[in-house]
């Protein structure tokens, strides 16, 4: 009680009293650490349990998105047709690059459309643990919802962006090649990539959001550092391979012309080394979202 | 050491809980792990929970209560998933419906509709489950003609209305409530009860947080108190809410000793006649001494208090102090108080209302007689009043009134027939 005298205000008076009385210096005994359970079972199995609410959350972000807004879902392709329109003017007349045979604007959409799908995801997703706070703390659910649905309405944009596509093929009086059904392989990569990337980097940005002020300037170099404008051939060849390890997306845009446009296999080699890099990231960013999670709702 | 499933649903048993806030929120995480490694120690820890222990049958009402930053919020986020704890271990039987800072699970930018669908998915339920209980969910927040209108059009009482409304009707087996009736209007506030007794009687259980004491008698048998993180009392509301009480009124009446307020309470007796102990029914005496240093005309008051500064009742009597010594006496003719303990609280206030004493509580006050009578579960009492009645009674077979004789206390029972 010696505190007392020390006290002025009224307000203060309580609350100091009570703290007076007791010290903060216990610990808990060692042996009751909590521990929560990380085995892929069990967290596999909490995110199965919880896919209606990735789903639900989707469509609460993509009804949101644009409310009051009058176009409404055609904004979705604003982002890839203006994109492209600058890119044909600057690569396709100013720059005049290599395309082997195939028109510019095809080229260079074929390169946006995942580029766009990866960026949109980390965007978003990066800090959607942050930005949902309000639901991050009355739910329980596993906390990497949030980032899956951010991919998922990457997703969603994407499938949009498919309109602006066929219009290109009907301008340019091109059909999409047999190989197209091959196109799975480089999208299925790129979907591991994304989703690894984006769990990684949600759940850094809750414990250091400075991450989230550098990410569009990271987005944007990245943009003109992957073959999205260009080829891939641009690269010299023995460097090449190095660099799909470095960068997935190129060579998931590099297969995707391949197979869609020119009618070729992907370039496997490329295409492998860009899967074992989406595995690593994947893995590597779940589990790194996985042990972060414990404290996501006391930090955001 | 881990959250298990393995609980019979409906129960919570929560053993050595700990959990610790960063000490300074000031700085990032990283920041502050960096510097801990830099300088090889410890991190310093604020623990808002220390040790707790909570065991909660299924269908059993539980209330927590503390003083502000006690640890209730948190024990509450705790049990419900939200955070993890530091140390200890949950069992956790069954879905668990939360209402924790009701407004902030629904989005402004989505129709009434569209959060309760929303909202109650995320909760854990189908759509279809949802559909099911949709009338009464929009019935329940009266929002019958607005629930197609985006939240961010809705008053605070609405949003609060649909929040609470979606949580309470989606059939928990755990439902746990933190200060969800603070916002709505009176009668919300008594539907809202009346929601969770039918709750309760579906055999959810309930875990309530609230400084309402008298929401927290009206729903609970059981109350927590919380105290800096450890769990003070655990037991019977009345007893816990009790005590609670004497040590909220004890602290704040140490705390008066400390003023240098220009008017001074000395001494206080509180007596029935012939020195005998303050009774039901009887009159009861003040006698107080005020030093003052100041001379002139004040209101003085005096209240009885059950709960801290809500009095029951006050007097107020224009009196002129000297300087010096003041004996004062007032008579209160039939005090209307069951038995208990209460406080007496005094207050002087000068001409233009400046304060000379400010309102605090000066002694406590014991009263003997008949024991009240609690009201039915989920009706809020607001105070304790001793009440005189006599209750005739007649049945249908019967042609004359039966007259039961009372004790003298308002719930005498009617004459079974």
């Amino acid at each position: 009680m010696t505190d007392l005298e020390r006290v002025v205000t009224p307000g203060a008076r309580l609350r100091t009293l009570i703290t007076a009385e007791v010290s903060h210096n216990e610990q808990p005994a060692d042996e009751w650490a909590y521990q929560r359970s990380l085995r892929p079972s069990r967290v596999l199995g909490d995110l199965w349990r919880a896919r209606q609410i990735v789903r639900t959350i989707t469509e609460r972000n993509l009804r949101v998105r644009y409310k009051q807004s009058v176009l409404g879902f055609a904004w979705a392709l604003l982002t890839p047709v203006g994109l492209l329109i600058v890119l044909t003017f600057v690569f396709g007349r100013v720059a005049g690059v290599d395309t082997g045979g195939i028109p510019y604007p095809l080229f260079a959409y074929i390169g946006l459309l995942p580029w766009a799908f990866f960026a949109a995801a980390l965007n978003t997703g990066g800090s959607s643990i942050v930005s949902d706070k309000a639901l991050l703390n009355k739910s329980q659910f596993p906390r990497e919802v949030f980032p899956l649905s951010a991919v998922a309405v990457a997703g969603v944009d994407a499938g949009m962006a498919l309109v602006p596509l066929v219009i290109l093929f009907l301008v340019e009086q091109q059909a999409p090649a047999v190989t197209t059904a091959l196109a799975i392989v480089p999208l299925l990569v790129l979907i591991a990539f994304t989703t690894g990337m984006t769990l990684a980097l949600a759940s850094i940005i809750v414990y250091l959001r400075d991450v989230r002020v550098v990410l569009p300037l990271l987005l944007q170099i990245g943009l003109f550092a992957t073959p999205v404008a260009y080829g891939l051939e641009l690269f010299p060849g023995w460097a090449r391979l190095a660099y799909c390890f470095l960068n997935p997306v190129a060579p998931v845009i590099d297969s995707f012309r391949r197979t869609v446009l020119l009618g070729q296999a992907p370039q496997w080699d490329y295409l492998g080394a860009g899967a074992v890099t989406a595995a690593v990231v994947l893995v590597g960013g779940y589990a790194l979202f996985k042990r972060l999670e414990g404290g996501m709702a006391d930090v955001a | 050491m881990s959250r298990s499933q393995a609980a019979l649903p409906g129960s919570v048993s929560a053993t050595h809980i700990w959990k610790r806030y960063r000490p300074d929120s000031r700085r990032s995480v990283v920041q502050e792990t960096l510097s801990a490694i830099r300088r090889r120690q410890r991190r310093r820890a604020r623990w808002v929970l220390r040790d707790v222990e909570l065991e909660v049958q299924p269908g059993e009402a539980v209330a927590l209560i503390g003083l502000n930053g006690s640890g209730k919020s948190t024990l509450l986020k705790v049990l419900a998933g939200v955070t993890h704890p530091n140390a200890g271990q949950l069992d956790i039987g069954g879905r668990i419906g939360a209402l924790i800072e009701v407004r902030s699970g629904i989005h402004p930018d989505l129709s009434g509709r569209e959060n309760a669908l929303f909202y109650g998915t995320v909760l854990g339920l189908s759509r279809r489950q949802v559909m099911d209980r949709f009338d009464d969910i929009v019935d329940f927040a009266e929002l019958s003609g607005a629930i197609d209108r985006q939240v961010k059009f809705y008053s605070s009482g609405m949003q609060m209305r649909l929040g609470f409304s979606i949580a309470a009707f989606l059939e928990p087996d755990i439902l746990l409530v933190d200060e969800a009736l603070a916002v709505g209007d009176v009668g919300f506030q008594q539907r809202c009860l009346e929601r969770m007794k039918d709750v309760l009687n579906q055999g959810t259980t309930l875990i309530f947080v609230s400084h309402d004491m008298a929401a927290v008698e009206a729903m609970c048998q059981r109350t927590v108190w919380l105290d800096d993180g450890v769990i003070r009392s655990d037991g019977p509301t009345a007893d816990t809410l009790g005590r609670y009480r004497v040590g909220l009124e004890e602290k704040a009446a140490l705390l008066a000793r400390l003023l240098d307020d220009p008017v001074r309470m000395t001494q206080l007796s509180a007596t029935s006649i012939d020195e005998a102990l303050p009774e039901t029914g009887r009159p009861l005496l003040l006698g107080l001494t005020l030093a003052s240093e100041m001379s002139g005309p004040v209101d003085l008051c005096v209240g009885v208090s059950e709960g801290p500064a809500t009095p029951i009742f006050t007097l107020t009597r224009s009196v002129d102090l000297r300087v010096g010594e003041n004996d004062l006496r007032c008579t209160i003719e039939n005090l209307p108080l069951p038995k208990g303990r209460y406080y007496v609280w005094l207050g002087a206030f000068g001409p233009g209302g400046s304060t000379q004493m400010p309102w605090h509580p000066a002694a406590p006050l014991d009263v003997e007689g008949p024991p009240r009578h609690p009201p039915p579960r989920g009706v809020m009492q607001l105070s304790p009043v001793h009440v005189t009645a006599r209750w005739d009674a007649r049945g249908s077979e019967s042609t004359s009134f039966q007259r039961e004789p009372t004790d003298g206390t308002a719930a005498a029972l009617l004459s079974p027939r």
